[in-house]
């Protein structure tokens, strides 16, 4: 059995003292949302989560979805939920008040969106691919498609998707097929087939949105030839409501290692009506609004999973009695201790936490970077903020999910041989959390736009909105021994990056090759520094902490347990990346 | 002509006066001279105005104010008899033959016996000039064809007649050689000379090929530009800097001139719409606008070119040529194939080689002195035999052949082998009799390039180079890109001075890059300050300092010899030598306050220090701060060696090169002179006002940033210079030791770096050229 209560506290220290949200909602503007507002949405949605969500993940992962006459049945219990979450008005948390959303912070409505996705994966896909093809169609379409479709995407009666992917092109989109033409009416009709369709088909709403590229006639070759394009499962009559069937219909749905109540649909487009979503050739950076949104939100579904793995573990750790502690029984009343009194126990258990941990509080970090980028009233902040975002993007999506699906397996270790059988739960966990490594760009490519791009862009610009703060942190505390690992780690980070940055320009496989390492190495640093502030607001509170001393002498813990035992991992990484390519390059592809 | 005291220079147009300018330049007086106006009452006014227009002129004819003090102007009318003052007459008037002659008639009766003459004529043959004249003038006349502008352009022919006296043609060759700068190319009486003899036919040849194969001027000019090493501009955008006016009248007389037989005539057609361009004003930049021209209808500047079949401007479209990337830096592949692209450059620059091998023997005998001439004249970076040993003469033999076009006998010659060879670390050229003869550099000239040609490095590593110049003498060569200076050169610097030290004399600084140094590597700063590596910024700064410190209290000599620009870190080289040996175009400058910076590496120290001891100046601890304030604060950079000395960048002892070859014989004779009983300098302390100097430098500041002359960060960047200027905390009862004025250097250094402003503007100007005004 899975298990999953929100973790408020955690939530709630995040937000409100380590980015203390009272100064943040004054720097966006809205004084209006108060912690206690706050607080009180996470606690709703935390029930949302826990009493209607959960439910529905291991029964939706044994049902799956079926393809009937071209219709998609999501698995039972799914259409009455998604009625609920739109009636609770949770897929219009953090979008614009202009189309009917609710206007809070992204600190918040990542906060929620985390809960969804730990207590349901699979249904968190649906709104939250919703949630991005409105963002980018916000940020992109034209006056007359913002009015007629944001407002029924923000209130959850329409669904959205993004349409990349075709047989041949994954990765390499400048390859892509499918076809825009041009017709009188100034829309489009568009033709070929896509596959890898998250949620393309499917019963919860009366109308889906797809956001397809595709290429135009007399298109430049490559990237620089794909334009976007809004094509609407039913097309809207004149009164907004869906009317004729459109071109675009589901041909089949894929059989997936997980993540099984989630449609992931092939779609055929035939004479498909659709409309230009911002400007010819330039879909690319239309689908990145959606894309880096996503990104950012997978990320989330990696922390999301490692979570309930944790509180699954946690309990049954505690709950499950083998042997003895190896320092004599802890329990000598009942026929053996609970595992928990296990070092081996612990140390997954405590690895678990810490980076789940450090993970939210960066995720929430990152959110604050959300909003500023859209609200704060300074355009060099509104700028400083969206750099920051670009920089940590890769970050949180390739070091989040890889570490969603090693942390599900970890804790699904303390289970033994039943967390290798279905009725725990914790076989779905892990194979649900091994997606996340590989939507939205696999990892590997993750790394390379952090190296590749992120990095050498302005001469490392975007890297100074993390770098100036850590170290700044460093040097305000340098008194502090709890900060010592992290101006180590700090230190390896900053000469990797600038070995990187020297050894690339002449040779950008060796870019390539330290990629993922080096991403892991930047990710390890962030962790450490959210943890050493974790742990400097915990120390300033503990002292008048009463009942919550407990709290935050765990914070207290956790942040030395990641400071002793994962962060010192950031010098092996820094050794790794000095080797260089050489190695890695030398057998001749035939040895393989 | 080391004895010439004054020239006289009759005609005052644009190339008159230019030549009398870098006369000028080179602190020779001279007598401008030009016809007496219809109208009014200044009998010299066509000179005087000549030379206030160019006192104006961008770029500047005269590389200091006080250069135009030594022209004196007159009229022929009134003043010819004082050619008589004067040691070399230049005669520089309209093109026609029988104002020449009857000026040369003249001229004869009033100069001295046996005083130079020369004609700057550019299509007149030299046997024609001196038609009916005596035989005494004959012997006395050249003709010296320079470039425009003169004082920037290094090419000059010189074209001697049967008559001309050698002796006298030597001295006026070497006056232009030494005193003037000009790289001096003897070329035969034939038309056109070389330089522009081959440059017409190959524009005229570029512009018939672009119509006939469908070109745009844009694509024209991208197939000429890069691939070739010849600049941008290509053909057309040269043309719209010369003039397209010109281009008929310079064909019309090639044409009359040249003999029935030469290629010129089948490329030189007429051009209709050339000529309607001419005629509707279109003539170039200095019209309505030519090839291209910026237009500015709507408000907004949008760059345009014209459609050479339809004569209509159009917006500019960039070429798209993918067989350019696809060629490199394989020419032959680039002239070779299908396609507009490859018909093109093989037509317009495959028939220009062949033109080329043909000016032997009739333009002068010497295949070098073609490349030379194109190379300066032209700013080719490879001459047309340069180019030829690229693709290969056999190469170009059956090519020419397929094509009908004539196979001049030296490129025959050089089938099966190189035009140059380099034998015994000598550079050799072949010859029309077939073999290989020795390029000698004439005395005085010494270049790194042919040293490298045979030795060793005596240091080295990725940013910069150490050879032997003979005589106990090191030379340090920057070798980074753009001579960006980095860390790595300033520990080379380190071990170089330890060398030094221990085996040789003296050193010298020097490169033959287009620029001695930019400045500091900033890419490598900004991407260290964006990841907060300050240590090591800090340690870069440091260490610079500790090696100009260690060059300037060396116990021996070290000679700059800069060319270009010195800016930055690369002027401070400069402020640390003992001597500097400038080229005449050098460009110095303490520029740190464009990027938001300030001097680190003791160029603050250097300056305080000059102007605290140059004569003249007011008493007290406030002016000379004030002096460098302005100068560092506004980074202002020397437009010419001259200029540098105003600025006290160069001292009253050190010394000008006029031409870029003999740089580094004269920096390396310089040095030995010092290595006689050579003693280091003594450091000094100077006074200075400290917080009340800082003050009044503040508040001056303050007045600009209310009338809008200095920006917001400027305030930020002009206090932190100030402070350093000032001497921080220092008191006027006390002296400031330089150890302590690098302190303040580095530690300003070090806040502006931390300042968003500072790295806006370092990542502004790293990716756009361009200064921020943040």
């Amino acid at each position: 059995m899975q298990v999953y209560k929100a973790p408020l506290r955690d939530m709630q220290f995040v937000m409100h003292e380590l980015h203390n949200s009272a100064a943040h909602v004054a720097e966006i503007g809205q004084t209006d949302v108060t912690a206690e507002l706050m607080d009180s949405v996470l606690e709703e949605a935390g029930k949302f989560a826990t009493d209607i969500l959960l439910p529905l993940n291991a029964s939706g992962d044994e049902e799956g979805c079926r393809l009937e006459n071209g219709v998609v049945r999501t698995p039972k219990g799914f259409v009455e939920a998604y009625k609920k979450f739109c009636e609770g008005g949770w897929g219009g948390l953090s979008s614009p008040t202009e189309y009917g959303g609710q206007g809070l912070p992204e600190i918040l409505g990542k906060m929620v969106e985390e809960m969804q996705c730990s207590a349901n994966l699979s249904f968190g896909l649906y709104p939250g691919l919703t949630h991005g093809a409105t963002l980018a169609l916000e940020g992109h379409g034209s006056e007359e498609l913002k009015r007629r479709y944001l407002p029924k995407m923000i209130d959850g009666s329409w669904a959205g998707t993004m349409c990349l992917t075709e047989a041949h092109c994954g990765t390499d989109l400048g390859m892509m097929r499918t076809k825009a033409t041009p017709h009188e009416d100034g829309s489009y009709r568009i033709n070929g087939a896509k596959i890898f369709i998250s949620a393309g088909e499917h019963d919860l709403t009366e109308n889906i949105v797809h956001l397809v590229l595709a290429r135009m006639d007399g298109a430049p070759r490559g990237i620089k030839g794909v334009s976007m394009f809004l094509v609407p499962k039913f097309v809207p009559s004149e009164d907004g409501r869906p009317g004729a069937r459109n071109g675009v219909t589901c041909t089949a749905i894929e059989h997936k290692m997980g993540l099984k109540a989630s449609a992931t649909t092939q779609l055929y487009f035939d004479d498909a009506v659709g409309w230009l979503v911002g400007e010819p050739n330039r879909g690319m950076r239309a689908m990145f609004t959606m894309m880096n949104a996503e990104r950012l939100s997978v990320g989330i579904q990696g922390l999301a999973v490692a979570e309930t793995a944790y509180q699954s573990a946690a309990f049954y750790a505690r709950d499950r009695i083998q042997g003895r502690a190896l320092s004599g029984a802890k329990y000598p009343e009942r026929a053996a201790d609970p595992i928990i009194v296990h070092p081996d126990v612990r140390r997954s258990l405590m690895t678990v936490r810490a980076y789940v941990e450090g993970c939210r509080a960066l995720s929430g970090w990152v959110a604050t970077a959300l909003d500023l980028e859209s609200k704060a009233a300074d355009p060099e902040r509104r700028q400083e903020a969206e750099e920051f975002v670009a920089i940590m993007t890769p970050v949180v999506k390739a070091l989040f999910t890889d570490l969603g699906f090693e942390l599900s397996s970890m804790a699904l270790q303390v289970y033994g041989g039943h967390g290798y059988i279905r009725d725990h739960g914790m076989e779905q966990l892990v194979r649900d959390a091994r997606i996340c490594m590989i939507y939205e760009g696999a990892n590997g490519i993750q790394a390379l736009d952090l190296v590749g791009r992120k990095m050498p862009a302005h001469m490392g610009r975007f890297l100074r909105q993390f770098f100036h703060p850590v170290q700044a942190f460093i040097e305000t505390n340098s008194d502090d021994p709890k900060v010592l690992p992290l101006a180590k780690s700090f230190a390896a980070l900053q000469q990797a990056t600038a070995h990187l940055a020297q050894v690339s320009q002449k040779d950008p496989e060796e870019a390539g090759a330290a990629a993922t390492d080096y991403l892991r190495l930047m990710g390890l640093v962030a962790l450490g520094f959210m943890w050493a502030k974790s742990a400097k607001v915990a120390e300033a509170k503990l002292p008048h902490a009463n009942g919550d001393a407990g709290f935050y002498k765990a914070k207290l813990t956790t942040a030395q347990f990641f400071a002793d035992r994962l962060l010192p991992q950031t010098g092996a990484l820094w050794g790794a990346i000095k080797a260089g390519k050489a190695s890695m390059m030398e057998l001749e592809e035939a040895a393989f | 002509m080391a004895d010439v005291q004054k020239v006289a220079v009759i005609g005052s147009g644009v190339m008159g006066c230019g030549i009398a300018a870098q006369i000028a330049n080179a602190g020779v007086r001279v007598l401008l001279l030009d016809i007496v106006p219809r109208d009014g009452t200044n009998r010299n006014a066509v000179a005087e105005a000549a030379v206030a227009r160019a006192l104006k002129t961008e770029p500047a004819p005269f590389m200091s104010a006080s250069a135009a003090k030594l022209i004196e102007t007159g009229n022929i009318d009134d003043d010819l008899a004082r050619v008589a003052e004067c040691d070399w007459i230049v005669e520089v008037v309209v093109e026609r033959l029988d104002i020449k002659q009857a000026l040369y008639r003249k001229l004869d009766a009033v100069r001295r016996p046996g005083t130079a003459v020369s004609s700057n004529t550019s299509t007149i043959p030299l046997a024609q000039l001196i038609d009916g004249m005596p035989e005494t003038f004959a012997r006395d006349f050249t003709i010296t064809h320079f470039f425009n502008p003169p004082r920037y352009m290094r090419l000059m022919e010189l074209v001697t007649g049967p008559l001309t006296d050698p002796a006298l043609a030597a001295r006026v060759a070497a006056f232009c050689d030494i005193a003037l700068g000009k790289s001096v190319v003897s070329c035969k009486d034939s038309p056109g000379f070389i330089a522009n003899r081959l440059g017409i036919f190959w524009m005229t040849g570029a512009v018939s090929a672009a119509l006939d194969q469908g070109l745009t001027v844009e694509e024209a000019d991208a197939i000429m530009g890069r691939p070739f090493g010849i600049p941008k501009t290509g053909v057309f955008g040269l043309m719209d800097l010369v003039g397209l006016d010109l281009g008929p009248h310079i064909n019309a007389s090639m044409a009359s001139a040249l003999p029935a037989s030469d290629a010129f005539h089948a490329i030189n057609r007429e051009a209709p719409m050339l000529q309607k361009m001419i005629a509707d004003g279109y003539t170039g930049r200095k019209g309505r606008g030519g090839f291209y021209r910026l237009s500015k209808a709507g408000g907004k500047r949008v760059k345009e070119a014209v459609d050479l079949h339809t004569g209509e401007y159009r917006a500019e479209r960039a070429a798209d040529l993918p067989e350019l990337a696809a060629a490199g830096r394989d020419l032959r592949r680039l002239m070779t194939g299908q396609g507009k692209v490859a018909a093109f450059a093989w037509r317009v620059m495959g028939h220009m080689m062949g033109y080329a091998a043909k000016l032997v023997p009739e333009a002068t005998d010497e295949i070098a002195s073609i490349d030379e001439a194109m190379r300066l004249g032209y700013n080719w970076r490879h001459g047309p035999f340069e180019l030829i040993d690229m693709v290969g003469a056999d190469w170009l033999i059956e090519r020419l052949r397929a094509d009908d076009f004539a196979v001049a006998p030296i490129l025959e010659r050089a089938a099966g082998r190189t035009f140059y060879r380099v034998e015994n670390g000598v550079r050799q050229q072949l010859g029309l009799d077939g073999e290989y003869h020795d390029i000698v550099r004439p005395e005085g000239v010494l270049m790194l390039e042919d040293i490298k040609r045979t030795a060793k490095p005596v240091l080295r590593n990725a940013s910069a180079a150490v050879w032997d110049i003979g005589d106990g003498v090191l030379c340090f060569e920057f070798t980074s890109k753009s001579n960006a200076l980095d860390e790595q050169i300033m520990a080379l610097m380190g071990k170089t001075v330890a060398l030094v030290k221990q085996s040789y004399k003296a050193l010298v600084i020097y490169n033959e890059a287009p620029n001695f140094s930019v400045g500091a590597n900033l890419g490598l700063a900004l991407f260290a300050a964006n990841i907060a590596a300050w240590m090591q910024v800090e340690s870069m700064v440091a260490t610079g300092q500790e090696v100009m410190q260690k060059l300037k209290y060396a116990p021996f000599p070290v000679v700059a010899a800069p060319a270009g620009m010195a800016l930055g870190g690369g002027c401070e080289f400069l402020l640390h030598a003992d001597a500097v040996q400038a080229y005449a175009e050098t460009y110095a400058g303490l520029v740190e306050c464009g990027v938001g910076l300030l001097p680190g590496w003791g160029g603050c120290k250097e300056m305080l220090g000059r102007w605290a001891t140059a004569p003249g100046q007011p008493k007290g601890p406030m002016p000379a701060p004030t002096r460098v304030f302005e100068m560092i604060s506004t980074a202002k950079v020397g437009k010419s060696a001259a200029d540098a000395a105003e600025m006290l960048v160069l001292r009253p002892t050190d010394r000008v090169t006029m031409n870029r070859y003999r740089l580094l014989a004269d920096a390396k004779t310089r040095a030995l002179e010092l290595a006689v009983d050579y003693t280091p300098p003594e450091p000094r302390e100077i006074v200075l006002p400290g917080p009340s100097g800082k003050l009044a430098l503040d508040q001056a500041v303050a007045g600009f940033r209310k009338t809008g002359m200095a920006t917001k960060h400027d305030v930020t960047v002009s206090g932190e210079l100030a402070r350093v200027l000032t001497g921080g905390d220092t008191d006027i009862l006390d002296t400031v030791k330089e150890s302590r004025i690098l302190d303040l250097e580095r530690e300003a250094f070090m806040r502006l770096l931390k300042t968003s402003g500072t790295l806006a503007r370092i990542e502004h100007m790293l990716e756009t050229g361009k200064p921020l005004r943040n």
